[in-house]
């Protein structure tokens, strides 16, 4: 499990340090899980969201050694990301495919591509973010360490979510995504396609999951190797049920999984004697338990063209 | 036209261009001829309801106006103009606008979401506070009371359906047509729902409304046009000058030939196959569907169901199989209490049913017709762990043997079948079962010939005959009088009445139907 | 009216009704078939050319590649064996992802539950093994994996009954639970004391591991419960009213309580044979190959065993193929990454090609018939 290279310095305080650590564990999963808001608004799920986050983070390691900018990383994390989810797209919406095992393929396919291109990237070194403090707001104590004493993309996230909820719920676009994910047949009674929004709904929340990747590979690990998301992808997917479809809420549900993979390291270096793989499980645990607390609740709110997903089998309508 | 000498026609002189006229309308389904040489016309001002029963062909002259079928021959005028609608699109374009039975909303966004779904388009950025004030203003001008951020799924169906009038005022409509706009409202409702279409025919639209009740038509409408078999069979007529009498005869037309079997008399014994004693069931949109309902059916005794679809019938029939939780009151079936919803406890004791809807209740994707037949009663097939498939053989050739259904080969995938063959499946394991001792039948005759539904009666009759209880439910009225010993009438729920054959007519039944008191 | 009770013919299906069957396939089945046929050869094609073209991106020669693959893989009875050894548990794990499919059921959790069946085999192993006979010994490890399988698969099963919580996300976060289980085992509990290196439990005797088939080779007698397995599975599903029952369920669930079945005991029942399944699967590894518990011994048999349930269409006996030809690409993946030196998980890209290919040569053919 890799958590932030460097530890909090200089914050002794536990929850301090795990909350600082967390949100920038977390961030890479808000990404994603924006991402896979987009997508499951418009009533397609990607359970592949892994592997866009490998994808993004391998194509955004490369880019980044090739140009020295990790800008530029980001760029081609957002593209790679966003490359792998147009084949799910086309799988679910022009192929008819079972969209979760069209996702799985798609999490093998990012696996595969990610270790067949990224062999010449282990081990090696490039320019990331640096933290960089926000003046005046850094100075409030604790929140000023937790929030805005952060790297680029941290605060690109804080920026991303409000944006992506004003995109849903305040755009004439928005409106229309929504209105596939529920009912396609009333947009396509008044003459609006639902295939296309659905095709840019799954690609954006594709390159949103490869910016999740890029920061977990440029900010936190420091580092390009195999199967570096190790489950994030999946968290995402499940953090979507339970922050109700909510980008706002994603927020918050993202900075809890941070915190509760950055406690176990945070742990370690108090020798709290906790066994560590314990506190590794932590996060799906804590995924799991949210979800039997709150599923009944939220899935109430699921976009009804996802429940055809979800029943697995369905009930054959009339012609 | 050769049957012009029978048509009515009371359409005063045209003192103005109507804003829609039809003429030679005709459509066919394969061999079905779904409109026949249709004129037709409505003006700006007026309410003019389409009369007719299932089948007439009303919905079917609607969606031709809508532009969702194309018709075969004729030619459409909109405001004296020729038209030809290609697609929805440009009904509306045209001033067309259609209120469905089944609304277009979307039940998670909220009223002014869904009506910027139908508006044209305003820019990137959704105003909300824009769009809700442009919605308030236009529901108060239109005497509507609406809140634009309710959220539709909140709303109650007759409110939803005011937010779909609205929706279509607001795309330009000039004309408005309703399809069954009652059939799934209360009375008050509908009352308010005839307040809203008076404020818009003062406003100078024009409106159709499609419907198969009497009284609403003089309650709401100006001119009344009936269709039937396709046809239209009165046009324009003011119904203040014409009784009920004439209209229904004109709606259904044709003599009822009657069934030749001699039956015997209903069993008398004290002890009533199925006992329903004050039952409240709830309905799906967590509304009260059936009220206080008491009925017995004694062994050997028929019981229709009368009724406009939508008044508790579907959750009465649940109900009693168990497969709808009761809100109060019992069931028994041969003294065994339905205690929960719970389809078992039914089928233990020997009831059997018809669902309304084959192809969601009943066909499985991938099983052949063999298989469906086992479905029904595994426990009589059971060898060890496994399945007896040569006994299942021998009785489902036994089941066809004796039911005469004509069903398609046994290895046949049932969901592959047409809605007809499916039907005759269901009916086969259902009106096959010797030893079924209460038998729901709801709407049986759907979808089949004339000669397989005449079988499918016989077969409810022979159940009766052979002891069971049987309750039939159909929006047939002369099918329930042929075969009912009683026939109970629905109305919003509650049990309006429980009549003889013999002893009323159709008329009496429609009148409680409609809610008319005894 | 008379008697027709025709509603109102909104579609052309309103048409009156003959008894005989309308749709009967024409002159041209076999030329259907042919075109079916057609279809699936060229998907299959179409993903073997993908992936050429992938590592001739990276240097590699297509064609050599194919040749080394197809040469490693199955030209020596000693690689014919790997595959077979391979292919035991991806069988297994598919017919774990098969079972729960037939009541209309997604399992993905394969992974965990094969995971759970190795700590289950370990932990009889490590509690018993001194005190058994060695044939008893290796029941009880098949009994205690498929124990622990179906255990985890249930917790999904649970879930689903009583919160809703599709058991597609369930078992994807349980895997990962699964995979700290057996890390928190071999740091902690189970840790070997004597062992160098990398943490793993205590080795299994000799004589408590799958016996061998031949006196060379490591092909062990996993691949017989393997194959036994599908076509018990296979048996079971066509000629009981359980396979029969989880059927109608999965076909369509309404139908299924209409008829009085009880769908949510045929929910928890699917899902705990899929997960015994697994279970075994990792029992089969476990006693098999590895012998101790260790980081990382599953790899992904789990996920590759949903790819072969979707390549054989969840049917059991197609199962045995696919687990084998995924078995078969799995080891030239070894020589992919010997000979044309790509790294090993490369041939994750060629099975989701694969499957990819599948799911949409696939959709073509139901909708021929619908």
């Amino acid at each position: 499990m890799i958590v932030a290279a460097s530890t909090a310095a200089g914050s002794n305080l536990l929850v301090v340090a795990v909350l600082i650590a967390g949100v920038t564990a977390g961030t890479s999963i808000l990404f994603a899980a924006l991402g896979e808001t987009i997508s499951e608004r418009a009533g397609i799920i990607n359970v592949g969201t892994e592997g866009c986050m490998l994808c993004g983070a391998l194509g955004a390691y490369a880019a980044a050694s090739a140009t020295g900018n990790p800008w530029f990383g980001v760029l081609a994390g957002a593209l790679a990301g966003g490359l792998l989810a147009l084949v799910h797209a086309y799988m679910v919406l022009n192929r008819g495919a079972n969209q979760l095992a069209s996702g799985l393929a798609l999490f093998f396919m990012g696996l595969g591509l990610t270790s067949l291109f990224g062999a010449p990237y282990v081990s090696k070194q490039v320019d990331t973010f640096s933290k960089v403090a926000i003046p005046g707001l850094s100075k409030i104590p604790a929140i000023g360490d937790i929030f805005f004493n952060q790297d680029p993309l941290t605060y690109l996230s804080f920026v991303t979510a409000p944006a992506v909820w004003f995109l849903l719920f305040r755009t004439r676009w928005g409106l229309m995504l929504r209105g596939a994910g529920e009912r396609g047949e009333v947009l396509r009674a008044y003459g609006h396609s639902t295939v296309k929004v659905r095709y840019a709904a799954v690609v954006s929340g594709g390159m949103l999951a490869g910016i999740g990747g890029a920061q977990l590979a440029l900010v936190v690990a420091l580092a390009w190797f195999e199967n570096m998301v190790q489950g994030r992808g999946f968290i995402a997917v499940a953090l979507v049920i339970f922050a109700a479809w909510d980008p706002i809420k994603a927020m918050g549900g993202a900075w809890l999984f941070g915190a509760a993979l950055a406690l176990g390291p945070e742990l370690q270096v108090r020798n709290a004697g906790v066994n560590q793989f314990l506190l590794d499980a932590l996060p799906y645990v804590i995924t799991l338990v949210v979800l039997i607390v709150l599923a009944r609740k939220r899935l109430e709110s699921a976009p009804e063209a996802l429940a055809d997903v979800f029943e697995g089998s369905r009930v054959v309508s009339s012609p | 036209m050769t049957d012009t000498d029978t048509v009515i026609d009371l359409a005063t002189p045209e003192t103005a261009t109507p804003f829609i006229e039809v003429r030679g309308l005709t459509k066919r389904f394969g061999e079905v001829l779904a409109n026949s040489d249709v004129a037709f016309d409505v003006r700006s001002g007026e309410v003019h309801a389409l009369l007719g029963e299932n089948g007439a062909g009303k919905s079917t002259l609607m969606k031709l106006l809508y532009g969702v079928y194309h018709a075969d021959e004729g030619e459409i005028l909109v405001q004296g103009e020729p038209v030809t609608i290609s697609s929805p699109a440009v009904a509306r374009d045209l001033g067309i606008g259609m209120v469905f039975q089944d609304l277009r909303l979307v039940p998670a966004f909220t009223v002014a979401e869904n009506i910027s779904i139908a508006l044209a388009d305003q820019g990137f950025v959704y105003r909300r506070g824009a769009v809700e004030a442009q919605i308030s203003a236009a529901a108060s001008e239109m005497g509507f009371d609406v809140d634009p951020g309710a959220l539709v799924r909140h709303l109650a169906i007759g409110e939803r359906q005011r937010v779909e009038i609205l929706k279509v005022l607001m795309a330009g409509a000039r004309m408005v047509i309703l399809d069954e706009p009652t059939s799934v409202l209360a009375p008050q409702e509908v009352d308010a729902l005839f307040a809203a279409i008076s404020e818009l025919r003062a406003k100078g639209l024009a409106i159709v409304i499609i419907t198969h009740k009497l009284h609403e038509a003089r309650a709401i409408a100006d001119r009344v046009t009936v269709l039937r078999g396709g046809r239209i069979v009165a046009r324009g007529i003011d119904p203040t000058t014409i009784d009920d009498r004439e209209l229904i005869g004109h709606m259904v037309g044709r003599e009822v030939p009657a069934l030749p079997a001699e039956r015997p008399a209903p069993g008398q014994s004290p002890d009533p196959v199925l006992r329903v004693a004050g039952i409240t069931v709830g309905g799906d949109g967590g509304h009260t569907a059936v009220r206080d309902v008491h009925l017995d059916i004694a062994p050997g005794e028929l019981v229709g169901v009368a009724g406009v679809s939508g008044n508790g019938q579907r959750e009465l029939f649940e109900a009693v199989l168990g497969l709808r939780s009761l809100g109060g009151g019992t069931i028994t079936i041969d003294g065994t209490p339905v205690r929960k919803a719970d389809p078992r406890i039914a089928i233990a004791v020997g009831g059997v049913g018809i669902p309304e809807d084959p192809l969601a209740h009943s066909v499985v994707p991938g099983l052949n017709v063999l298989e469906h037949m086992v479905l029904a009663d595994l426990g009589s097939v059971r060898k060890g762990v496994g399945i007896d498939w040569d006994r299942a053989r021998d009785q489902l050739a036994q089941l066809d043997e004796r039911t005469q259904l004509r069903i398609a080969a046994s290895h046949r995938e049932v969901a592959s079948l047409s809605g007809g063959n499916v039907q005759r499946v269901i009916l086969t394991r259902t009106l096959g079962d010797v030893d079924a001792r209460l038998v729901l039948a709801a709407y049986p005759s759907r979808g089949l010939d004339i000669a397989t539904t005449r079988r499918t009666q016989e077969l409810l009759l022979e159940r009766r005959a052979s002891g069971a209880a049987v309750l039939l439910i159909s929006e047939d009225l002369d099918e329930l009088l042929e075969l009912s010993d009683r026939i109970a009438v629905l109305h919003a729920g509650e049990l309006a009445g429980i009549v003889r054959p013999g002893e009323v007519d159709r008329y009496e039944i429609g009148r409680l139907m409609l809610g008319g008191n005894e | 009216m008379t008697v027709t009770t025709t509603t109102e013919p909104a579609a052309p299906s309103a048409a009156p009704e003959s008894p005989v069957p309308v749709r009967e396939a024409s002159p041209s089945r076999a030329a259907r078939m042919a075109r079916s046929v057609g279809r699936w050869v060229l998907a299959y094609l179409g993903a073997l050319a993908l992936f050429g073209l992938l590592a001739w991106l990276k240097g590699v020669n297509p064609f050599e590649m194919y040749m080394e693959m197809w040469s490693s893989t199955f030209t020596s009875r000693s690689a014919i064996g790997e595959v077979l050894l391979k292919g035991a548990p991806f069988i297994l794990a598919a017919l774990a992802v098969a079972v729960p499919a037939r009541a209309g059921l997604v399992n993905i959790g394969g992974e965990g539950q094969v995971v759970m069946g190795t700590v289950g085999a370990a932990g009889a192993a490590l509690a018993l093994e001194s005190r058994l006979a060695p044939w008893a010994m290796i029941l009880v490890m098949v009994l205690a994996a498929a124990g622990a399988g179906a255990l985890w698969a249930g917790i999904a099963a649970g879930l689903r009954l009583k919160t809703g919580i599709n058991e597609a996300i369930s078992t994807l976060l349980l895997n990962y639970i699964a995979l700290d289980v057996v890390l928190f085992l071999i740091y902690d509990r189970w840790k070997d004391a004597s062992g160098f290196g990398q943490p793993a439990s205590r080795p299994l005797l000799s004589s408590s591991r799958l016996p061998l088939i031949f006196d060379a080779g490591r092909l062990n007698i996993g691949i017989f419960i393997a194959i036994g397995s599908a076509l018990a599975v296979w048996a079971v599903l066509r000629y009981t009213s359980w396979g029969f029952k989880l059927k109608v369920a999965g076909g369509n669930a309404e139908a299924a309580r209409r008829a009085g079945l009880s769908v949510g005991a045929l929910v928890l029942s699917a899902m705990l044979v899929g997960g015994a399944l697994a279970g075994i699967a990792g029992m089969v590894h476990f006693a098999g190959v590895e012998g101790q518990l260790r980081s990382g011994i599953t790899f992904t048999f789990g996920y590759v065993g949903f790819l072969a349930s979707w390549l054989a269409r969840h049917d059991p006996l197609k199962i045995i193929g696919a687990g084998l030809l995924l078995g078969a690409i799995s080891v030239a993946g070894d020589s992919l990454q010997i000979d044309a030196g790509l790294p090993a998980a490369t041939v994750n890209i060629l099975m989701a090609l694969v499957l990819f290919a599948v799911l949409a040569a696939g959709r073509r053919t139901q909708g021929a018939r619908s």
